[in-house]
């Protein structure tokens, strides 16, 4: 059941990949993917799910690239979420391959992904707003050196915290 | 219990950053909420770590097995905090199979559940095992952390080698004190009848031979042949094996040393142990169903241990290796010291039986046939029986046992022209 929703993930990645453009080049990158992934999922591999997603990452990059369309958020978010779905579920396929497992733990993963959505799509309706509220204060010069800041100090945090927790 | 970062976290990282330096690079929003839902993920990481709470208990069916039997494992898991996912790896002797379930469970519990898991393991081969460890991994919600500790109950399983019945044994030449299975020379109390003598004050009218009374025309008495125990002590060649587990020399041997005890136990004689080997380990002659215990004790941990020195036996105490004891030694004759050893014994004037386990027959069934296999064993065998002859120059019984045929087909040719027992104690 768990790497079912591996592979779940995976095409549903691939499908918002087509949906957002029909580009050969990111169709391309999204079936390889797939592919990476299918083998991920198959050979209970962690990395090669994290090089699946990275290159998830790059079809949708290259996707938003080549569409140059208005600002979507909610499909971004849903790109997240699927990204760590796949993650998840392929650790959790690692952690339960020639495992009984209990009817439970579906079920419990099922419930924590839905409350995580719920969350995501909380907080990021909080983040629009303040930045809505933020936008007109800040100049348009700077917009770039802040974002690349924020990102930069966000992703720093993040490594404190997780070699905090080591 | 230990806790580290799972390996789940650093994907999420790598995945986190690349989605932002994506986002800096090609100046779109939308990979930054891509990144939104693992951030807010790892976020999590920054609240203190709660330690989940639980208690693990398990049991095992059955203690002692005998080879080829099989034994539950039942693991019950409480948990008195919620536990996202406990993964749990329970003990597998070496050697043995599944036969049912999985030794790996991965379950879900909320604060207060219990539950609960098993397993069935076929044991093929004999040793003693210890089922008391399990190893446990608790994962935090979103998979990130991890404690780990191994649950450590001491649940020893002792898989017993096989035991086949037997009727013929090897008989002892001298016979002991106590009351036992084998008809002796002297005279006393018995039911076997001995000779007869003239009535003497002091004898009872039940012994009154009437026949010859009559005949004879005086008060005649029949005397009995009394029933004596032996000693026998058991010396197994751990110097060496072939084959494949759990059809070696030595396990074949160890099989038979437990049938060969067994049998002797079972008609009241005490039965002593020498393993023979690398290490060497001995249990003194005694008789009873404790003492097959304890023979098997040593028996279950019989191994092959490599070594250069050539053991004397004067290192075993007198009382294990007693002068009237008929010694049997199980051998596959594959180490020249045991053979030394052997011939050591008969010239200490030992009542000696070599009881050898072929390794011709054991280590064809583990070789692809072919010609020049065929070849070599049939070169072996005409090898072996030369050794073997020379055994019997010296005087000394040998059975050789060619398994798979039965243990009592080789123990058949072991009735030696003894007689009635010579010396009783």
């Amino acid at each position: 059941m768990i790497p079912l929703l591996a592979g779940a993930s995976a095409i549903a990645l691939f499908v918002l990949l087509l949906v957002t453009t029909t580009a050969p080049a990111v169709a391309v990158a999204g079936l390889v993917g797939l592919l990476l992934a299918a083998v991920a999922i198959a050979a209970r591999w962690r990395w090669l799910a994290t090089v699946a997603a990275c290159v998830f990452l790059i079809g949708y990059a290259t996707a938003l690239w080549v569409e140059s369309g208005p600002v979507g958020i909610v499909p971004a978010l849903g790109f997240g979420l699927l990204l760590f779905f796949l993650l998840e579920a392929v650790d959790l396929a690692c952690r339960v391959r020639g495992a009984t497992v209990d009817g439970g733990v579906v079920r419990s993963v099922l419930g924590r992904w839905i409350a995580l959505a719920t969350g995501t799509f909380g907080a990021a309706t909080l983040a629009m707003a303040l930045a809505t509220f933020f936008a007109g204060a800040v100049p348009a010069a700077a917009s770039p050196l802040l974002a690349a800041a924020g990102a930069l100090g966000s992703v720093w945090v993040l490594a404190a915290v997780i070699r905090r927790a080591v | 219990m230990t806790g580290r970062v799972a390996p789940l976290t650093q994907s999420l990282l790598v995945v986190a950053a690349w989605a932002v330096s994506l986002g800096v690079l090609s100046a779109r929003p939308e990979l930054f909420a891509v990144a939104v839902p693992t951030l807010l993920v790892l976020a999590t990481l920054a609240r203190r770590a709660r330690l989940p709470d639980h208690s693990i208990s398990h049991a095992i069916s059955s203690d002692r097995v005998f080879e080829g039997g099989a034994a539950t494992v039942t693991v019950t898991v409480a948990a008195r905090s919620p536990i996202a996912l406990i993964e749990l790896l329970g003990p597998l002797p070496p050697g043995s199979a599944l036969l049912s379930g999985r030794h790996r469970a991965v379950m879900t519990l909320g604060a207060g559940g219990t539950a609960r898991w098993s397993y069935e393991v076929r044991c093929p081969s004999r040793g003693a095992h210890d089922l008391g460890t399990i190893a446990v991994r608790v994962r935090d919600r979103f998979g990130l952390r991890t404690w780990e500790r191994r649950h450590v109950d001491p649940t020893p399983l002792r898989v017993y080698p096989r035991i086949v019945p037997l009727r013929t044994l090897p008989r002892p030449v001298h016979a002991q004190a106590s009351v036992g299975d084998y008809v002796s020379r002297a005279l006393g109390d018995g039911i076997e009848p001995g000779d007869i003598r003239q009535f003497a004050p002091g004898d009872r009218i039940k012994q009154v031979n009437w026949r010859a009374s009559l005949r004879l025309g005086q008060l005649y008495v029949t005397q009995q042949h009394r029933e004596r125990n032996a000693d026998v002590v058991l010396m197994l060649d751990t110097l060496a094996e072939v084959g494949a587990p759990p059809e070696t020399t030595l396990d074949l041997g160890v099989r038979a040393a437990a049938s060969l005890a067994t049998a002797y136990l079972a008609r009241k004689d005490r039965v002593g142990l020498i393993s023979y080997g690398g290490v060497m380990n001995w249990v003194r002659p005694r008789s009873g169903r404790v003492q097959y215990e304890r023979v098997v004790d040593v028996l279950l941990r019989a191994e092959v241990v490599f070594t250069y020195v050539a053991k004397d036996l004067l290192r075993v105490p007198p009382r294990v290796l007693l002068p009237q004891a008929l010694v049997i030694a199980i051998t596959p004759l594959l180490d020249p010291r045991f053979t030394k050893t052997v011939l050591d014994l008969a010239a200490r004037g030992f009542d000696l039986v070599v009881l050898v386990v072929s390794p011709v027959e054991v280590t064809r069934a583990t070789v692809a046939p072919s010609p020049a296999g065929d070849l070599a064993c049939r070169l072996w065998t005409i090898e072996r029986r030369s050794a073997l002859g020379e055994l019997r120059r010296h005087g000394l019984p040998v059975l050789e046992w060619r398994p798979p045929e039965p243990l009592e087909a080789a123990l058949v040719n072991a009735r030696r022209r003894r007689g009635r027992l010579a010396n009783v104690g």
